[in-house]
């Protein structure tokens, strides 16, 4: 016997430090020790890592099948008693409470009878349970059961060693594919690169049939798919995993999201996700689906993987940060880049832009600016001017960029004609809100950024084709007042417009608006000195034509008494000579003659306009009729009521001509103060004065007044608040009426209106003045 | 019998006024500027006055208005060698603006107008 147990520990021994795998020697040692005691059944149950279940992994009789895979649950059957209270315990059939608990076993002993569990254990760890079935009553000697609790050492000594050297290995494997993982990553920062990498790593480490990766978007807080790898299931949705934050614990308890789904064609799917997360905030999760097994199917995930796809989860993370921030960081030089280009495209438009001062040039230079590539390198750019009555947006310039752009720098490009000029001429839009965009941007003095197609108001001249849905309008605004807007667009490329050109485009709109306002200035003041060169040339020519009238009525004058008295004598011979006498016909002769030279030096007279005289007796209130029927148009146009209080007035004795041109300007002054319409009242009555009788007549309007600062300078020759004209209106009309030696006055009430009162003597009551007195000011104004 | 005053510096004139006007039957005083002009009304109770414009030491239209403020109803022609351009507001102070020609029919007219009675 002693020799029998002698020879089994040291065959047990052999086996134990035998060379061969850890799954050959279990199975030896549990067939050695079937064989020693002479039990039908020798089984091993293994206890599972969660130390609930107890499987079945060896028996004596080689290979399991897959029909006897046997289970028993902790404290479940003689097993599970024995893994609970790890003592050693011999049943048999007919104790009460066996049958049933232990029931599972006649799957593979149909007729056991007796069964001896006894625990795998070392000191501080159960590994499982060794059963040993028999079909007869038998009972265990102290002997035996001595020699079991050996065997039972030794099965835990090797199983200990396996699972040492097996979590070593694991280890080392898992190191070996962090180590590819981190290597993976680290090969790149290119973000979308790193992405890919990420996915196809994580797949090919956990053996996954796919991967993917969401990443919470941080400026909309959106989360969306980065990348993808391999199979994921359709539609794609990796596991809301925002609810589960790590909790910063032991890895035991990593956050983590696992689930399976049935897919329609009634396969299972399996998925896992953990967080990834940088700075313990959620950044995004890391999914992958079905596990492959070693046969090619499909598994859950277990606890390994887990960890494993934590453990990648922190390390991508940390990558993934770092790879943002360095793309955050190679925008922001671009960015930079960008606008340091667009700075100094700017700064050469607007030293170009300082060379002249014709409006045109300056629109050709701006637009070449636009649409140059190396200047703010839109496709094409429109400008359109706010008209003088700030009723209607025109059309003004527009070019377009060429496809192939000219090679020639920025700084001379934008000397060159425009490549392709757009024509605007004929495109109007009416400043009102309802008017399409353009109309708006200028009425609220605000930049538009158009990125949907939308009618842009007025009629669209064919040519310009903007079917381009993005646009952008920046209005011309000189001290807070908006002369025009400048379009972009990339209607050609239909590239979408960009921030930094338009950004770049508001800076120069500032400029450009100065310099078109100042340009129109110019202009204006060019006109302006044009028109007084010419009205000096006029009187010029008057002073020529003055000077030769006045000698010829000087001439006239002197040759005009001689004449009468030559021909006034001849009549007066005539008729103290006998009808025969032959004196008779002489004196005929010197009447003729003298008649003749009269007639001459009418018609010379005539000719240098001398001769023409206006003065006559006129009706006051008919001059003003007859003068209303000249701006009644004008005034109906603008909405203008007339309202008429006539006194019947002596007859004035004036040039009608003088007086209409007088009232003809205080109508047409009066119509340009109410532009949006009001009440024109024209009031005449008599006046008496000290001197005499006069009539008056007074013309008021309701278009708010003349300003303060102005009011001074009204009658100030060439002073006008207007763009047009001469600024000479008033003051003519003082000089004619100081001429009829009457006056002008000015009654100002500021935010009504203006009324100018002009008064004429009524001659036949009024004593000729002395000489001088008229030339006294013949106006005055009246706040 | 109507009197009449002539004014006109022009020697030639005032002679072939006077003869003309005494044919038509009235009493004629001449002056030679508006000075004498005034003068001779001092003294002499005139019907109408006939006044050149240009005269020196005082013209015709310091004479008028002279003449106006005293006697404004006193019926005052003027008669110039200057053109109808001559005419204005001051002018028109008078009752009849003649230019001077060599038929007298104008002046004869004018002067039985306004002494018609």
């Amino acid at each position: 016997m002693a020799a029998d147990r002698l020879s089994f520990l040291s065959q047990m021994v052999e086996v134990l430090t035998s060379t061969i795998s850890f799954e050959e020697r279990l199975k030896n040692m549990v067939h050695l020790l079937g064989r020693y005691l002479k039990v039908d059944l020798s089984l091993y149950f293994g206890l599972d890592k969660g130390k609930e279940l107890l499987t079945l992994q060896l028996t004596s009789k080689g290979v399991l099948s897959p029909h006897q895979r046997l289970e028993f649950a902790c404290g479940q059957g003689v097993v599970g008693e024995v893994a609970k209270s790890r003592q050693e315990k011999v049943v048999h059939r007919h104790h009460a409470g066996v049958m049933p608990a232990n029931a599972l076993l006649e799957k593979l002993h149909p007729a056991f009878h007796t069964l001896a569990a006894f625990p795998v254990a070392d000191d501080n760890f159960l590994y499982g349970v060794l059963l040993l079935v028999d079909g007869k009553d038998r009972s265990y000697s102290q002997a035996e059961r001595q020699i079991i609790r050996s065997a039972t050492l030794m099965l835990a000594g090797a199983l200990r060693q396996a699972m040492v050297q097996e979590e070593a290995k694991k280890r080392i494997a898992e190191l070996a594919v962090l180590f590819e993982v981190g290597k993976a990553l680290s090969s790149t920062v290119e973000l979308d690169e790193l992405l890919e990498r990420i996915v196809t790593t994580t797949a090919k480490v956990i053996t996954a049939r796919g991967a993917g990766l969401q990443i919470v978007d941080r400026q909309t807080g959106e989360t969306r798919v980065s990348s993808r790898y391999g199979y994921i299931p359709a539609p794609f949705k990796c596991p809301p995993i925002l609810g589960v934050l790590p909790t910063g614990g032991t890895l035991a308890d990593i956050p983590y999201l696992q689930g399976e789904e049935v897919a329609a064609d009634g396969s299972l799917h399996y998925h896992l996700a953990v967080p990834l997360t940088f700075k313990s905030s959620l950044q995004g999760a890391l999914c992958v689906f079905d596990k492959i097994t070693a046969s090619g199917g499909y598994e859950p995930f277990d606890h390994e993987n887990r960890q494993l796809l934590f453990t990648m989860a922190g390390l991508i993370a940390n990558t993934l940060e770092n790879a943002i921030t360095y793309q955050q960081v190679e925008d922001l030089a671009e960015k930079n880049q960008r606008m340091v280009r667009n700075l100094t495209a700017l700064q050469e438009i607007s030293q170009a832009l300082l060379t002249t001062v014709q409006e045109d040039r300056l629109l050709e230079i701006l637009l070449q600016g636009l649409t140059q590539e190396q200047g703010l390198g839109f496709d094409r750019a429109l400008v359109f001017m706010v008209d003088e009555a700030g009723q209607t947006l025109r059309g003004r310039k527009g070019a377009e960029r060429l496809a192939q752009g000219g090679p020639a720098p920025l700084a001379t490009a934008l000397f060159l004609p425009l490549a392709r000029e757009l024509d605007l001429a004929d495109w109007e839009i009416p400043l009102r809100n309802d008017q399409g965009p353009l109309a708006s941007a200028v009425l609220n003095r605000r930049a538009v950024h158009l990125r949907e197609p939308q009618v842009l108001g007025g009629e669209l001249p064919e040519k310009v084709r903007l079917t381009a849905g993005e646009l952008f309008a920046a209005p011309l605004v000189v001290k807070d007042q908006v002369t025009g807007v400048i379009v972009v667009d990339n209607q050609t490329s239909a590239r979408p417009l960009e921030e930094e050109p338009l950004h770049a485009l508001q800076m120069l709109t500032t400029q450009a608006a100065l310099l078109l306002e100042n340009s129109h200035l110019y202009a204006t003041i060019e006109a302006n000195s044009r028109e007084l060169g010419l009205i000096r040339e006029r009187m010029l020519e008057s002073d020529r034509l003055a000077a030769l009238s006045s000698l010829a009525s000087g001439m006239a004058h002197e040759i005009r008494n001689p004449l009468v008295s030559i021909g006034g004598f001849a009549r007066r011979i005539q008729k103290l000579v006998e009808p025969e006498s032959p004196l008779k016909g002489y004196v005929e002769v010197i009447q003729e003659e003298v008649s003749r030279l009269e007639k001459l030096l009418r018609e010379i007279l005539d000719f240098t306009g001398e001769n023409l005289s206006y003065f006559g007796n006129h009706d006051l209130d008919q001059l003003i009729e007859d003068t209303l029927l000249l701006v009644q148009r004008d005034l109906d146009a603008q909405n203008i009521k007339v309202v008429k209080q006539l006194a019947q007035l002596p007859l004035l004795h004036c040039d009608d001509r003088q007086l209409k041109q007088v009232f003809y300007n205080l109508f047409q002054n009066a119509r340009q103060a109410m532009l949006n319409g009001g009440t024109l009242t024209i009031r005449t009555y008599p006046v008496e004065k000290e001197d005499g009788l006069y009539a008056a007549a007074a013309v008021s309007d309701t278009g708010g007044g003349i300003p303060m600062d102005v009011l001074h300078n009204i009658f100030n020759p060439f002073f006008s608040t207007k763009d047009y004209g001469t600024g000479l209106g008033l003051s003519i009309a003082q000089r004619i009426v100081s001429r009829h030696y009457g006056e002008i006055t000015v009654n100002n009430e500021l935010g009504k209106g203006v009324t100018f009162v002009v008064t004429l003597p009524i001659a036949k009551y009024c004593l000729v003045k002395e000489a001088g007195q008229g030339s006294a000011p013949a106006s005055a104004i009246q706040i | 019998m109507k009197k009449i005053l002539v004014a006109d510096d022009e020697m030639s004139i005032r002679l072939l006024y006077s003869e003309e006007l005494k044919e038509e039957g009235y009493e004629v005083y001449t002056a030679a500027n508006g000075r004498e002009a005034l003068e001779i009304m001092a003294t002499v109770p005139v019907d109408l006055v006939i006044l050149d414009i240009k005269m020196p030491e005082m013209d015709g239209i310091e004479t008028l208005r002279q003449i106006k403020e005293r006697r404004p109803d006193l019926p005052v022609l003027l008669s110039t060698a200057y053109g109808e351009y001559r005419q204005d507001f001051a002018t028109w102070a008078s009752d009849e603006y003649l230019v001077k020609s060599s038929d007298l029919d104008d002046l004869r007219n004018a002067v039985k107008r306004y002494l018609k009675d």
